[in-house]
Formats: C-alpha cells, sequence, structure tokens
C-alpha cells in the first residue's frame, strides 16, 4: 500500500457539479510531488480533502494504511500537515513562538517538551532570532517559514504547499524553494501545489490536473516530453524544453538537450 | 504602518513585570473599588500618593504614566469644568459680575488669534490652551469699557462645586493610573490568558472562557493586519482619484464605503482562511489544550494581593464610620 492513496475520490461543494471527478493517486513515502492545473481545476479542493477539511462525496483516502474519516481526522492531521497560499492567514499566534506552539498546544503536548521543540524547529527554518517577534515585523517568506516550524513542531512528515510561494517576492521565493529542498533531502513526503512550471521540475513526480479530474501523473522528465499534456491544459512549458523536445531524438542532439533541460531545472 | 503598538505594553524590570497578570487584574480591581468608597478629598490625596508611591518603587517613570493620560486629558479637564458650572450650592467662593462689551470681543478675537498663532508655531500645546483658557477670563472679569454688547451676568464659583471637581478628578486620575500600570505592564498575551483563567469558573454556566481569550489574542494579533490592509486599500482608491481627506458629507460617505466594502469581503475570505490553517493543525474548540505562556502565582502574588484586599478593607471601614 502506498503512503497516501486517493481511491475514485469525488467531491462537490454544491451537490450538481463535481469539482473533483474520479480521482485516483498514489504517492510513496518521502516523493515530492508537483501538482500543476489552471485555474479552477480542483487543486486546493483536492488539498483540503487530503487533510480532512473537506468531506469527499464520493471515494476513500488512506493516509500511512489509516483511512481518512469524520474520527481519524485529528490522528491524520499529526501526520499531514497544509501551508497555504496567504502567509497572513495562517499565522495564529501573537509571536513566533506562540504560533509554532499552535499546534502542540492542541495536542496537548507538555510545556517542556513544546519550548525545546519550538527551539530545534525554529532553527531548522532560521527563525530562531525571531521567536518573540510579531507577525507584523516579519516578511511574507519568514512567515511562510513559521508555518513550516509549526507543522514540523507537530512531528508531520507530510506537507502539502498549495501555491505557497505565490505571494512572494522572487527572493523569498528562492529561499523558500531551498527549505523545501531540504525537508525533501530529510525524507518528508512533498505535495506542492504550484502556477510555476520551473518550480515544478525540482518535483520527482508531477500531477497535472484539469477540470477536476487527473489528467496525468508521471515522472517529471517522462512527462516533460509530452508537450500536448500541457497544451491541453493550458500550461506553458518553459522555452527552453520546448526547443528540448523540438530536436530530434538522435545521438546528435543529445548534449544540447541535456544543457537544456539543466538550463530549465537551475531557472 | 508597520510599528502600531498593541496596548500599551512597554518591556521593563521592576515588581509590577514580575507580578501574575490575574494577581494585577484583581489587585487594580479591589483598588479601583476602593477608590469609589472613599469619601472626602483629603483621603483620595492619601490614595494618590499611595499609588504614586507604589509607582516609584515598581520603577515605572512617572513621565510614562502622564503619556498615558494624554488622551483623556480633555476628558478630564470637561469633568472639573461642567462639576464647577453644575454645582451651585453652599457659599460661594467667588462672586462677581463679568462684562461682555465690543472691546471684550475685540480683544477675544485677538487672544484667539494669538492662541492658534503661537500652538502653530511651539509645541506646549496644553499650556497654551490654559493661557488662553486664563486670559478669556481675565478679559470677561476686567475690560468692562465700550459699549456693553450683552448686559453684564454673574460669575460664582461654590466651595461645593470646586471641592466636587477636585474630588472627582483625582479620582479620575488614579484610577486612570491603575489601569495604564496594568496595561504598560503586562503584556496583551499574559492580560488576556489572565483574564482567561479568572472567568475559569463561569464554565459551570456554560461561559467558554477558553474560546473567548483565544478571540481576543486573535483579534489582538489583527489590529496591525487590518490597519496594513486599510493603508493599502486608501492608497489604491487614492490612486484612482479618491480623496479622504476633503469633499462634502456625501463624498466622504462614499468613501468611507469604499474602503468598508473591499475590507469587509477580505475580512470575511480571511476567517475562512484562518479556520480552516486552525483545524488543519487540530484546534477543536472547547477541547483541552496545553500553553505554552505559562502563568506563575508565587509569594510576591500573594503579598500584593493580600495588600490590594487591606485597602478595599480600610476603605470599607472608613465608609462605615
Ligand atoms: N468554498 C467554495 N464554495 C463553492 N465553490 C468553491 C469553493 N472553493 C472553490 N470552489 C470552486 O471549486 C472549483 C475548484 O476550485 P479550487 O480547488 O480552489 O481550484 P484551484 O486551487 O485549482 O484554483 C472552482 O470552480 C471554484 O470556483
Ligand atoms: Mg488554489
Amino acid at each position: 500500500m502506498s503512503y497516501i492513496e486517493v481511491k475514485d475520490l469525488t467531491f462537490s461543494y454544491n451537490e450538481k457539479t463535481n469539482v473533483l471527478e474520479a480521482v485516483n493517486i498514489n504517492i510513496e513515502k518521502g516523493e515530492w510531488i508537483a501538482v500543476l492545473g489552471h485555474n479552477g481545476s480542483g487543486k486546493s479542493t483536492l488539498a483540503k480533502t487530503l487533510v480532512g477539511l473537506l468531506e469527499p462525496k464520493e471515494g476513500e483516502i488512506f493516509i500511512d494504511g489509516q483511512i481518512l474519516s469524520e474520527e481519524s481526522a485529528y490522528e491524520i492531521r499529526k501526520k499531514i500537515g497544509i501551508v497555504f497560499q496567504n502567509p497572513d492567514n495562517q499565522f495564529v499566534g501573537v509571536t513566533v513562538r506562540d504560533d509554532i506552539a499552535f499546534g502542540m498546544e492542541n495536542l496537548c503536548i507538555p510545556r517542556e517538551e513544546m519550548l525545546s521543540k519550538i527551539d530545534f524547529y525554529a532553527k531548522k527554518v532560521n527563525m530562531l532570532d525571531f521567536l518573540d517577534k510579531e507577525p507584523a515585523n516579519l516578511s511574507g517568506g519568514q512567515k511562510q517559514r513559521v508555518a513550516i516550524a509549526g507543522i514540523l513542531a507537530m512531528q508531520s512528515d507530510i506537507i502539502i504547499f498549495d501555491e505557497a510561494t505565490s505571494m512572494l517576492d522572487p527572493f523569498s521565493r528562492e529561499e523558500l524553494i531551498k527549505y523545501i529542498k531540504t525537508l525533501h533531502k530529510d525524507g518528508l513526503t512533498i505535495i506542492m501545489i504550484t502556477h510555476d512550471i520551473n518550480e515544478a521540475l525540482l518535483a520527482d513526480k508531477i500531477l497535472v490536473m484539469n477540470k477536476g479530474k487527473v489528467y496525468a501523473f508521471e515522472e517529471t522528465e517522462t512527462i516533460m516530453k509530452k508537450k500536448e499534456i500541457f497544451t491541453d491544459s493550458h500550461l506553458e512549458l518553459p522555452v527552453s524544453l520546448d526547443i528540448a523536445n523540438s530536436l530530434e531524438l538522435s545521438d546528435k542532439h543529445k548534449e544540447i538537450r541535456e544543457k537544456l533541460w539543466e538550463y530549465a531545472l537551475i531557472k | 504602518m508597520k510599528s502600531i503598538i498593541i496596548g500599551q505594553y512597554i518591556p521593563g524590570k521592576g515588581m509590577f513585570y514580575k507580578l501574575d497578570p490575574r494577581t494585577k487584574i484583581v489587585a487594580v480591581l479591589f483598588i479601583m473599588i476602593s477608590v469609589f468608597l472613599l469619601q472626602t478629598i483629603f483621603q483620595l490625596l492619601i490614595a494618590l500618593s499611595v499609588a504614586i508611591i507604589l509607582l516609584l518603587i515598581g520603577r515605572i517613570s512617572l513621565l510614562k504614566v502622564l503619556k498615558g493620560l494624554k488622551p483623556i486629558m480633555i476628558l478630564l479637564i470637561f469633568t472639573f469644568i461642567f462639576q464647577i458650572i453644575l454645582n451651585r450650592e453652599g457659599t460661594p467662593l467667588i462672586s462677581h459680575p463679568m462684562y461682555f462689551t465690543i472691546f471684550t470681543l475685540i480683544f477675544l478675537i485677538l487672544a484667539f488669534i494669538i492662541w492658534r498663532v503661537l500652538a502653530k508655531l511651539l509645541r506646549f500645546r496644553f499650556t497654551l490652551f490654559f493661557l488662553f483658557a486664563g486670559s478669556v477670563y481675565v478679559i470677561l472679569r476686567f475690560v468692562d469699557f465700550g459699549d456693553a454688547l450683552i448686559e453684564p451676568f454673574n460669575f460664582a464659583i461654590y466651595q461645593s462645586g470646586l471641592e466636587m471637581s477636585i474630588f472627582v478628578v483625582i479620582r479620575l486620575l488614579i484610577i486612570i493610573t491603575l489601569s495604564t500600570v496594568l496595561t504598560l505592564t503586562t503584556k496583551p498575551t499574559d492580560l488576556t490568558q489572565g483574564i482567561e483563567k479568572l472567568l475559569h469558573p463561569l464554565k459551570r454556566i456554560g461561559f467558554d472562557s477558553e474560546s473567548f481569550a483565544l478571540i481576543i489574542s486573535i483579534s489582538l494579533r489583527y489590529i496591525p493586519t487590518i490597519f496594513d490592509e486599510a493603508n493599502k486599500i486608501m492608497l489604491a482608491q487614492a490612486s484612482r482619484g479618491a480623496d479622504f481627506s476633503e469633499g462634502k458629507l456625501k463624498d466622504k460617505l462614499k468613501q468611507v464605503i469604499s474602503l468598508l466594502v473591499p475590507m469587509f469581503i477580505i475580512a470575511f475570505m480571511r476567517s475562512e482562511e484562518l479556520a480552516n490553517a486552525m483545524e488543519s493543525r487540530n484546534f477543536v474548540p472547547g477541547e483541552k489544550r496545553t500553553r505554552i505562556n505559562e502563568l506563575n502565582f508565587n509569594y510576591k502574588d500573594v503579598l500584593a494581593t493580600v495588600f490590594s484586599i487591606l485597602v478595599l478593607a480600610g476603605s470599607i471601614v472608613l465608609r462605615v464610620i
């Protein structure tokens, strides 16, 4: 059984149109998945059903072998956390320390243990010097890092990023990506919803959503060679990959193709 | 806009900082009640000097407390004047005619212009205001030459009126000083947690003090964010030609609505996202949770509580005998 299994998941906000339809996904432990899809394709809805914020109309979700239901949601949320788009609307605490503590407080973790975990995870996201700062004095990127620390402190090993970089300036965005890379190295399972294809290239696999359905779910290198998947879903490939794909598949161009891939990954 | 101070908390040391917020809330409440029980100016003056001594012991700068008083200075002045004017019992302390002639008018206008010009140039606003008020009195009192515009009228200050107004002002002063000390030395988070713990017994009648405190602390946390947002929207509207400072009442109303509508929509979305973020981190309203901020009640708190109880008892005794 995979670490995360979504089986025939269907969801609807209003009983009429299905926002998610017969979604089937298997994600292994430690994988980094990027989710692409144009606005309204159901990416955020999928993320919310995975953490039990929305209840499926049909289908089942298994996390680490445990089925997600109203009763098990509390247990499952210890394993899976989510960082949302707007850094301001998820900062609950009055200070950084309070915010990292929030999830642990809900889990009734003793104070002493909380204090040491806060130090440990604040250090991990490089926010140790800001523990007493209020959110008004933090940048968007710093707030997102605090959100990560809060999730790590709950001992979750799956993190969903729902366009978590989209409201950040280019520098903070790059920095946050760097932290996500470290999390991946540490063995966490990462589901990164994004509309930035260059970001998606960093993932092991890419999931393309289209009108509530899984349009494609394949290894990054394989999927990037299938131009039609992207044009069908109104997504644009980076120019360098476009060129790489248009080159003949002969050995003559192999080196150039590899260079173009490298270029896309760096960018 | 980034540095809006929430409450008036100023970090520092000294005995008031070391007390448990619950102690401070209860003590301030007790002492406030005591102050309302006192009946003579003399008793109040003693209370005031005790308060000042406590401030000095607690190493709180009087200057900061006075700054805290500034916004309600106007309230104090009006209370004082109303008490004097409205209370007309007992023997008059001063009683003399006042005049209003053509020259009075000219002098008044002159005084007004001088006051406004100086107020623009100098920084001593309050002093200037008092000087102006004083000169109005002197003009009305002594400029009796020239054609009278209205009949001379009598001006009187009665002893009980003066006493009453001094009494009320000192009482207000003490109460405001007390609450300033509380907010000056207690972090907003500690204050809400203190209130939460004090209201905890109300759980029996169905009052969820923990959720109540959480709501307050989240509100505190979002005040600067919302200010920031209002600022951004105002700038955005201004860049489209809106002017928040001038215009007729109708135009102003339009501007305010153009500010309020987006703010409410944003607040609505914000609350939904915040609720999602809290739920995804396993928050369940009304469930038991541990707390990162810990309150500890020690011997200092016992002393402070005993002190405030003694003050309360003392003032009850004074009231009864
Ligand atoms: N709270 C909601 N109530 C009703 N419809 C919603 C709600 N949230 C999203 N939708 C609708 O569901 C669809 C998918 O939205 P969403 O999952 O947010 O897409 P994405 O994140 O891919 O942009 C959209 O058509 C959107 O209008
Ligand atoms: Mg979305």
